[in-house]
Order: C-alpha cells, then sequence, then structure tokens
C-alpha cells in the first residue's frame, strides 16, 4: 500500500515538473512583452498558458492587467474574478479589481453590510481553499491520531484529555468543513458573471418584445439564476432582476 | 431736675410727632422747551428727616430721555420762641432731552418713606422744535472783525443751527465694493465751546470701520465758512469699507455741547447752555466689483497696489535657511484679503509666514509684509515661482495682475539636514491612482483544488484506515494481555535466560551462589513452561514433566543437575571449587536442549 502512494506521488511530480518547464518559458516571454508595453501580444501569451489548462491566480491577475491596458474593462474584471476564484486573499487581484470597478458606468459598490456579515465575508476569504483543505486535513489526522490512542490505550481509566481534545478537533473539523464544503460551491459555482459588451438591455422575459427593464454597461457583475434559450434570467447587486442574451456576458468560471 | 425732663421729653414728643412729616416736591425750570433745549427736572424733598429718604425712582417718561441726574442737599436750622427747629433739603436734579416736538406729561414721582408714599402733580411739558431760547449771542471773538459793528446783520445770524453744526465730509460719492472713503466730522462754532462729548456712537452698517482720528482735547482754529468766521475743530475721522453694495447711509454724529455766553456786564457772569446736535445723515452709493475679467485668484483687494518679492540669499547649504519676503503696498483695503499663496514645494519648508501690515495713519494706505522662513531640507536647485496678485484697480475700475519674479536657488550638501519634528511631517499624498502591476512569478503552478485531486483523498482513507488496523492491534493485546500463563510461557525463556547469566558470572568468579541460582532459575522457567505455579517442588517438577513424556537423557540430566545443585548449597563440604567450571558446562547444555525441547 506504502509503494503505491510513493507511486502516485512521484507521477505527480513528475508530470507537473515536465509542464512546468515549457509554461514558465512562456510565461516569462509574455511577462517580458508586458514590459515593453506591448500588451497585446503578451495577453496573447498568457491566454495560450490558459488554454493549455493552466490554473493560477498570478497568471489570471496578468491577463486581466493586460486586458485592463488595452480599455477592455470586463474582461479585466472577469479575470480578476477568476484570480480571486482561485485565490480568494490574492491581495493584489482584490486591489486591481476594486480599482476597475470605479470606471464601469455603473456604480456597483457593495452596499453596507452589517458587522456580523462582514466578519464572515472576511473569514470566508481569509481561508483559501486549498488552505482548507489542508487544515481539514491535519485535523483529521490528529482526530485519527487520538482515536486510535484511544482505541489502543483503552484499559486505561484516565482518558478525560484524550477525549477532550478529540471534541474540541472534531467541533474544529465540522466547522471548517462547513466552511470548505461552501467555498467549494463557489469555487465550482458558475453563477457570476461579467458583461463584456458595451451595454445590454434587461428584459422583462427572454425575448426583446417584453418591457425593458433597466440598461447594464461593461464591467457589470451580476448572478444568473436561469438560462433558456438563449437568454438569461440576471440579478443585479441592487436586486433588480431582468432577462439579457447570453452573448452579452461571460461566467465566472475555471 | 424734674424741669430737664420736661423738656427732655417735650423735644423727644415733638420728634416723634413730626418724624413723619416731609415734603416732595416737584417742578421743572420751563414748561415750554426746543428739542434742542434740554429740560431739568428738580425733586425736592425737605424735613427733617429727608436725609434718610432714598434718592427718588424716576419713572419712564415717554418721549424724554434722561441725560444726567445730580443731587444736593441743604440743612437749615430756624430757632422759633427759642425753640430749635432743623430742617433738611434734598435736591435732585434730573436733565431730560426731549425727543420730539409735541405736548407730553412728566408723570407724578413717588417717594416712600416709613411706609407711606408722597407724590408730586404731574407737570405738561410743550416741546417745539429747535430751541426755544434764543440763540445765546455770539462770540466777540467770532464777530467779523471787518464788518464792524454798522451792519451786524450782514452774516450775523440769530439761529443756534447757523452758528452751532456739525458737518460730515465725505470723500467720494460713489465707491466700489472695498474701496475705502474717509468720512471727517466738523464741528462749527462761533461759540466759545466750554465742554462737548459725543451722544453715542455712531452705527456704521455695512462698512469696515477704521478709526482714523478721534481728538482727546478742544482744539479749535478759525477758518471762514459761507463768509462766516468760524471755529472748526476735526470731532472725527472714520476710514469705512464698504462691505455690502447699494446705498448706503452714512449715520450722523450727535453731539452734547456745552457753551457759555459771554459775560454782558460787569455782574453778568455769563452761564453754560448745553446743546445736542447733529450732523446730517449722508449716504454713498457702492458699486459691485464687475464679474467680467474677474481673475481666478482674486482674493478681494480693491484699491491700487504693488507688489514685490525678495530673497535673502540664491546660495545656501541644506540645512540652513533663508527668508522669502512679498510686501504689497498701496492704497485700499490692505486688512481684507488674502496674499497670494505659496505653493509647496519639495524639499523647501516654509514656516508660517509672519504677516506685518503696516496702514499709515490715514487708514487706507500702507503696506503689508508676508516673510517666510525657508529651510532647505535636501541639496538641489529649485526654484521659487513667480506669484500673481491680483486686485481691482479703483482709479481704472478694472482688475489688474501683478507678477513677483521667480528666483533661482542652488542648495549645496550640506553638513547635518536639519530635520524639523512635528508640525513638518506630513501624509505622504496619492499623485496617481494605477492597477498594480504584473506579477512575475519564476514558477508557474498549476493551482490544484486539493478537493478535487484523488491524492487528497487517497491521504485520507490511508488515514482512516489506520483506525481498524489499530482496533485489530488492540484487540490482539487484549487477547494476550487476558491469557495471563500464555504470556508466563512466553516469556519462561527470558526468565531462565536472565538467571543463567547471572550464573555465568558467579560460575565465572567460582562462587557458591552460582548453584543458587541455576536451581532457581531451572525451576521457575519449568514451573512457567509447564503452566504450574512457582516454587512448585522438585518432585513434583519432574514428575510433571515424566507425565508430559521427556526424553529420558534430558530427565536424567535434569535430575543430576538438581542433585549437584542441592549437595553443593545443603550438604556440608558438598561445594568444591574444582566441579563449578564443568558443572556450568552441564547446566549450559540442559538448558540449551530443554529450550529445544517441546515441552
Amino acid at each position: 500500500m506504502k509503494k503505491s502512494i510513493i507511486l502516485a506521488i512521484l507521477f505527480a511530480v513528475t508530470f507537473f515538473a515536465f509542464s512546468e518547464n515549457q509554461h514558465d518559458e512562456i510565461f516569462r516571454k509574455a511577462v517580458t512583452t508586458y514590459e515593453q508595453k506591448d500588451f497585446s501580444n503578451s495577453l496573447q501569451l498568457f491566454l495560450g498558458l490558459e488554454n493549455n489548462g493552466i490554473v493560477n491566480a498570478d497568471l489570471f491577475y496578468n491577463i486581466g492587467n493586460c486586458y485592463f491596458r488595452l480599455n477592455k474593462l470586463g474582461k479585466a474584471i472577469l479575470y480578476y474574478k477568476k484570480a480571486l476564484k482561485v485565490n480568494s486573499s490574492h491581495r493584489a487581484a482584490e486591489r486591481n479589481l476594486k480599482y476597475a470597478l470605479t470606471f464601469t458606468k455603473d456604480k456597483q459598490t457593495i452596499e453596507k453590510e452589517d458587522s456580523i456579515s462582514l466578519f464572515f465575508h472576511k473569514l470566508f476569504n481569509f481561508f483559501s481553499l486549498n488552505l482548507l483543505a489542508i487544515i481539514l486535513l491535519i485535523l483529521f489526522l490528529l482526530i485519527i491520531f487520538i482515536i486510535n490512542l484511544i482505541i489502543l490505550r483503552y484499559r486505561e481509566t484516565e482518558k478525560t484529555v484524550p477525549v477532550f481534545f478529540l471534541f474540541v478537533f472534531i467541533s474544529l473539523f465540522v466547522l471548517f468543513a462547513i466552511l470548505g464544503y461552501l467555498k467549494w460551491k463557489h469555487f465550482h459555482g458558475e453563477n457570476e458573471a461579467v458583461l463584456l459588451s458595451q451595454s445590454a438591455i434587461g428584459y422583462s422575459g427572454p425575448n426583446e418584445d417584453f418591457t425593458r427593464v433597466f440598461t447594464i454597461h461593461e464591467g457589470m457583475i451580476f448572478t444568473i439564476e436561469k438560462t433558456e434559450n438563449g437568454w438569461s434570467l440576471i440579478k443585479l447587486p441592487n436586486g433588480l432582476g431582468g432577462w439579457i442574451k447570453n452573448d452579452n456576458f461571460e461566467r465566472v468560471k475555471i | 431736675m424734674k424741669k430737664i425732663f420736661a423738656i427732655l421729653f417735650l423735644i423727644i414728643g415733638f420728634e416723634t410727632i413730626f418724624s413723619a412729616e416731609i415734603e416732595v416736591q416737584s417742578y421743572v425750570d420751563k414748561t415750554k422747551v426746543g428739542t434742542q433745549d434740554i429740560l431739568k427736572l428738580t425733586v425736592e424733598i425737605s424735613g427733617k428727616n429727608a436725609d434718610k429718604v432714598n434718592k427718588p425712582h424716576l419713572p419712564k417718561i415717554n418721549n424724554f430721555s434722561v441725560v444726567g441726574s445730580y443731587s444736593s442737599s441743604s440743612s437749615s436750622v430756624t430757632i422759633i420762641n427759642g425753640r430749635m427747629q432743623s430742617s433738611i433739603t434734598k435736591t435732585y436734579e434730573f436733565s431730560l432731552q426731549p425727543q420730539k416736538a409735541g405736548k407730553f406729561i412728566i408723570p407724578p414721582i413717588s417717594v416712600k418713606y416709613k411706609h407711606k408714599t408722597y407724590t408730586t402733580e404731574p407737570i405738561t411739558i410743550t416741546v417745539v422744535e429747535g430751541s426755544t431760547e434764543p440763540a445765546p449771542p455770539v462770540s466777540g471773538r467770532t464777530r467779523n472783525p471787518y464788518s464792524s459793528s454798522s451792519s451786524n446783520s450782514d452774516n450775523y445770524s440769530n439761529k443756534l443751527s447757523d452758528n452751532l453744526f456739525i458737518t460730515a465730509e465725505i470723500d467720494k460719492k460713489s465707491v466700489f465694493e472695498g474701496e475705502p472713503i474717509t468720512v471727517t466730522y466738523k464741528l462749527y462754532s462761533r461759540y466759545d465751546i466750554y465742554n462737548l462729548d459725543f451722544e453715542n456712537e455712531p452705527n456704521f452698517n455695512g462698512f469696515w470701520k477704521e478709526d482714523v482720528y478721534t481728538p482727546n482735547r478742544l482744539n479749535f482754529r478759525r477758518t471762514t465758512k459761507n463768509g462766516r468766521l468760524y471755529y472748526v475743530m476735526t470731532v472725527r475721522k472714520v476710514a469705512l469699507f464698504p462691505t455690502q453694495t447699494g446705498r448706503l447711509v452714512i449715520p450722523p454724529l450727535a453731539m452734547n455741547v456745552q457753551i457759555r455766553t459771554e459775560p454782558r456786564s460787569f455782574f453778568d457772569f455769563g452761564e453754560t447752555r448745553n446743546y445736542l446736535i447733529k450732523s446730517k445723515q449722508k449716504s454713498v452709493l457702492v458699486k459691485e466689483l464687475p464679474a467680467e475679467g474677474k481673475p481666478a485668484d482674486f482674493s478681494g483687494a480693491v484699491g491700487k497696489f504693488t507688489i514685490s518679492g525678495s530673497i535673502s540669499t540664491n546660495e545656501l547649504k541644506a540645512g540652513d535657511s533663508f527668508t522669502y519676503t512679498l510686501k504689497i503696498s498701496g492704497t485700499g483695503n490692505l486688512n481684507n484679503f488674502d496674499p497670494p499663496q505659496l505653493p509647496q514645494i519639495s524639499n523647501l519648508r516654509f514656516i508660517e509666514p509672519e504677516i506685518t501690515t503696516d496702514i499709515n495713519k490715514d487708514k487706507i494706505s500702507g503696506t503689508k509684509i508676508i516673510k517666510y522662513l525657508v529651510i532647505a531640507q535636501e541639496k538641489g536647485n529649485y526654484t521659487i515661482p513667480s506669484l500673481t496678485f491680483s486686485y481691482f484697480d479703483t482709479s481704472e475700475k478694472r482688475y489688474k495682475t501683478l507678477k513677483t519674479k521667480s528666483y533661482n536657488l542652488v542648495v549645496h550638501e550640506g553638513e547635518s539636514i536639519y530635520v524639523p519634528a512635528g508640525s513638518s511631517q506630513s501624509l505622504v499624498l496619492q499623485e496617481g491612482k494605477d492597477i498594480g502591476f504584473i506579477i512575475k512569478t519564476e514558477k508557474l503552478k498549476n493551482t490544484v483544488i486539493y478537493f478535487d485531486s484523488f491524492l487528497f483523498w487517497f491521504l485520507w482513507i490511508i488515514f482512516a484506515l489506520s483506525v481498524p488496523i489499530t482496533f485489530v492491534i488492540a484487540k490482539e493485546q487484549e487477547k494476550t494481555a487476558r491469557n495471563l500463563d500464555y504470556l508466563r510461557q512466553k516469556q519462561a525463556k527470558k526468565i531462565l535466560k536472565k538467571y543463567m547469566k547471572t550464573a555465568s558470572e558467579y560460575a565465572r568468579k567460582n562462587k557458591p551462589e552460582f548453584y543458587a541460582a541455576v536451581q532457581v532459575g531451572l525451576n521457575n522457567y519449568l514451573a512457567d513452561k509447564l503452566k504450574i505455579p512457582r516454587g512448585s517442588t522438585q518432585e513434583f517438577i519432574i514428575s510433571e514433566i515424566e507425565k508430559r513424556g521427556l526424553p529420558e537423557d534430558i530427565l536424567s540430566d535434569l535430575k543430576n543437575i538438581f542433585d549437584k545443585c542441592n549437595k553443593a548449597r545443603f550438604m556440608p563440604g558438598g561445594f568444591s571449587e574444582k566441579n563449578i567450571q564443568n558443572d556450568y558446562k552441564e547446566v549450559q547444555r540442559i538448558v540449551n536442549d530443554i529450550s529445544k525441547t517441546k515441552i
């Protein structure tokens, strides 16, 4: 059994090492191109990496910067959102997103939350998905260790201390598991989308014959409720809902 | 003796009878007065105890204002028929100034004394415009010496207003907002002025007022006005800076003037009379500053100005300081505008400037000096930029912008850089905003989402599997622990080994304890192996072994060695050092044989 684990790890490492070399080369080239202010070529190189299946917050962040320099605000916001999706504690992406959002025609500052929800929001963003995975794994390991200890020393009467720790770790585990599950769901969720076209009109139904409800502009972030025949029912941050055409936006997904 | 008592009683008796009797009366000096005259109202309280009466409270008299009061008292002693009677008179004199013409009543005045109220009669007064009194003859000194006495009527007027008046002279009739006006109040008189004082401070609404001149003593000059000779004195001079636009009223100045009439004969000592005179109300038109052509940096300066800048040195060391002086001089509202602002120059620290405004006596011209102490903080070349100052030129009626020279400054390296603490510190200001720069990672790692990776969950399974493994181990242990005999059997060899070790040690030293160690060790070992209680007798052990069917030779060897041990231990002289090494070898062989055989 041990052999199989080592094999698996070895396999993974070699696989990544092999592809990394190539990708690092392209990445470096893209960075120098960006430094020479050739943003469109730099963007092509970065996008090539993304198409090769690289998922990396820094890469998405750089793509966002290229789009921003090329005045494609919608795309820039989309990629900053992607970077934050991969690593919710990516400070640079957070800053740039905030800055880019000041350029959108529609005001979309998040309404002021009360301190409790703000705390949970911060907690939610503080732990990245992988950090949560590691924390959960360590907690699990500790729990298993304590269980084993209790089993092995079952005859000893003094069991209060291990049982206490077991209880503490289990509660922590449950907490982090909930957080991790929510985060994981959020990560795989594809409901968020960014408007890429200059402007889009929201109708009260999936057709242009319906009443106009609102007009939104490039860079607007919203959630998608459902999709039908090339139209999507979206919900704006201020609560407005309406149908817009699918080709106007792109979902924030990895 | 009795007589004296009687007199005393009489006196005291009179005292008590008449003590409450006081008399109160009021009168005026005239019942017909002019608005310029002063009416004297006298309240007289007389009686034995008049001095114990409080000052009468004057009721509010409509249309009159009290301008002064005066009190005196006199006492008199009369002796009638040898009886002494003393009386005190208290006199209160009030000077009343009529406020308008008409018929008015001075209400009764009441005095309270010993719970009794004494009331005077009301007095009716007729007030007419002007003065009822004939204007006093003008001072001889102001009579025109050239027109002589033959034609007294030429310039001589008996009207008071011709002989005593205040004029208000305004230097400009129409000004711009902020442009100063000088108002001069002059008192003209053909009488001897004995004293004068201001009635009240005029209220200059809509103006910022600066006092230019207020006299502190009588200071008359002779002058001719309208062909007449007057004594004239400047009583007040103010500079007014309009703060509002439109037609603004310059209020009249009112003064109380005491004049002294000339003695007409030897017995006439002349008298002093009080008059209240006012200047005529004037007005001035204040125009708004034109909006067109108003420079952006205009800060309200109106008048005519010049500006100049100067710098104390062009070259200095870092850490040293120099002064930069701005000088604005001219005529206008020097106090009412902001001087031009110096822009921030990095590494030059401008200490809060010292502003001195030297205003000339006329209050409308002067110099404003703004002195900056500047500390050069770093070496380098600096330019103090040219500053602009805009003002509205009242003579040309347009805005003008002046510029100072710009100065170049060379700051050399200094020994120590003066870094002042506290107020000099400023927050770093954000000069621009942009997105952050791209990230240049050396290793572009593909972000593996652990929750989605097989390896991650594989580790979980391994960890989880450790629980049943441990459980099995624990069960095994439990089983072993429960089976104590099994444990003994397993550990028997260990015990034997331990005893043999001590035995070998004794053997090396040729000590008799060897036999004891061998006997006990073998005994215990066999007892554990046979699952019988330790400490069983040799016979029992041997018989048990016989039951299990051990090879005959081993059994006999065992018996042999037990015998030897018994002999050496318990028989006197049974122990000999010679045999010990041989016996040790034999024991080793037997132990070896026994451990190999399964019992």
